[in-house]
């Protein structure tokens, strides 16, 4: 029933539709709106997790994005986002998450919102989505390197 | 509102007892549901943001109270209290003010300079301006955040808060302020130079 009145909305059912709307998502929103990557939740509490929350609910936009370190290598193992929001900020948040496995976690701190927003042809009032998806990405780095530097603090502090 | 850890705890909690769900909303009213594809025992709660008339089942923990969105803003780029360094009636004086002002100029400069596709529009409490091919400028009032977001086609997204000492609508983090930012851009964009503050 959701996926008809959005199909309505989004105009995907009938071509009249289409004509009629001025604007319309691009295709990679829809499919990351339709095939949603790595939705989910890691255990926060976990030494290897850092978390980034970002955005403030009476705007519209709360973004969640988690990524789970090597500690050896330093390298993004796995990630994972739960957002809410527009289709737009639901997209960034995705591609973000998608962008950042395999990376190492200095290297993700260069991942600019311009890159999101292009990947996703997002309009300009759009473009605040993708600055939050890079801000969540750069939060949830600094929430591990904090974390990482407390635990390793209490060790040398027990030694 | 317990947005950051209870909150999304007892979202996650019930989303990990749905099978297929899903996060998302509608393209311009920020309409969150939470769709299930089964009967679930706890009940489909749907939160809605701004006035619509099919707005119904708020749940109550959904209204902001400041030391949650302390916490929340703290484990971002930046911990700003928004709301007790501007009062709401102060802010819409200031930003309506500095909108409406750039309104005005703008259209006039789009009316003295020859730039093809020029549009300005004010709807909604947004401005949106198009410089035909050259870009588009879309400002508007960020109230809860007391600020003014800017897109911009040169620079892309950015949000000025009001400094008091300064008299000006400043971007925190490049500490750029919001009219010259723009008479800069748009000299840039389209030739002309442009008298904004």
């Amino acid at each position: 029933m959701l996926r008809h009145a959005t199909k309505r909305i989004l105009g995907l059912e009938s071509p009249v539709a289409t004509r009629i709307l001025p604007r319309f998502y691009h295709e990679r929103v829809v499919d990351h709106y339709n095939n949603p990557r790595n939705v989910g939740a890691f255990d926060k509490n976990d030494s290897t997790v850092g978390t980034g929350l970002v955005g403030a609910p009476a705007c519209g936009d709360v973004m969640k994005l988690q990524i789970k370190v090597d500690e050896e290598t330093g390298k993004i193992t796995d990630a994972c986002f739960k957002t809410f929001g527009c289709g737009s900020a639901i997209a960034s948040s995705s591609v973000a998450t998608e962008w950042v496995k395999g990376k190492h976690t200095e290297e993700v701190l260069t991942i600019k919102n311009t890159e999101i927003a292009k990947h996703l042809s997002l309009p300009p009032v759009k473009l605040h989505c993708s600055m939050l998806a890079e801000d969540a990405i750069k939060a949830a780095v600094k929430d591990y390197e904090a974390k990482r530097g407390k635990s390793v603090a209490s060790t040398t502090a027990k030694s | 509102m317990a947005f950051s850890p209870k909150f999304l705890q007892r979202v996650s909690r019930s989303l990990n007892s749905i099978n297929n769900c899903r996060l998302l909303s509608s393209s311009t009213d920020s309409r969150v549901l939470l769709q299930h594809s089964e009967a679930a025992s706890r009940p489909c709660s749907s939160f809605v943001h701004n006035n619509n008339n099919h707005c119904h089942v708020f749940s109550r923990d959904f209204c902001s109270r400041t030391s949650s969105f302390d916490q929340l803003n703290s484990q971002g780029p930046a911990a700003i209290d928004y709301s007790a360094s501007l009062q709401e009636d102060e802010f819409h004086k200031l930003a309506d003010a500095t909108i409406q002002d750039l309104l005005e100029k703008i259209e006039e400069y789009g009316d003295s300079v020859d730039i093809d596709g020029f549009d300005i529009d004010y709807g909604n409490q947004v401005l949106t301006v198009k410089f035909g091919s050259l870009g588009t400028y879309v400002l508007n009032k960020q109230t809860p955040n007391r600020q003014i977001w800017m897109s911009s086609p040169v620079s892309g997204p950015s949000r000025f808060d009001w400094d008091r000492t300064a008299e000006a609508w400043i971007y925190r983090r490049t500490k750029a302020k919001l009219l010259e930012t723009l008479e800069n851009e748009i000299e840039q964009l389209c030739g002309e130079p442009i008298k904004l503050s």
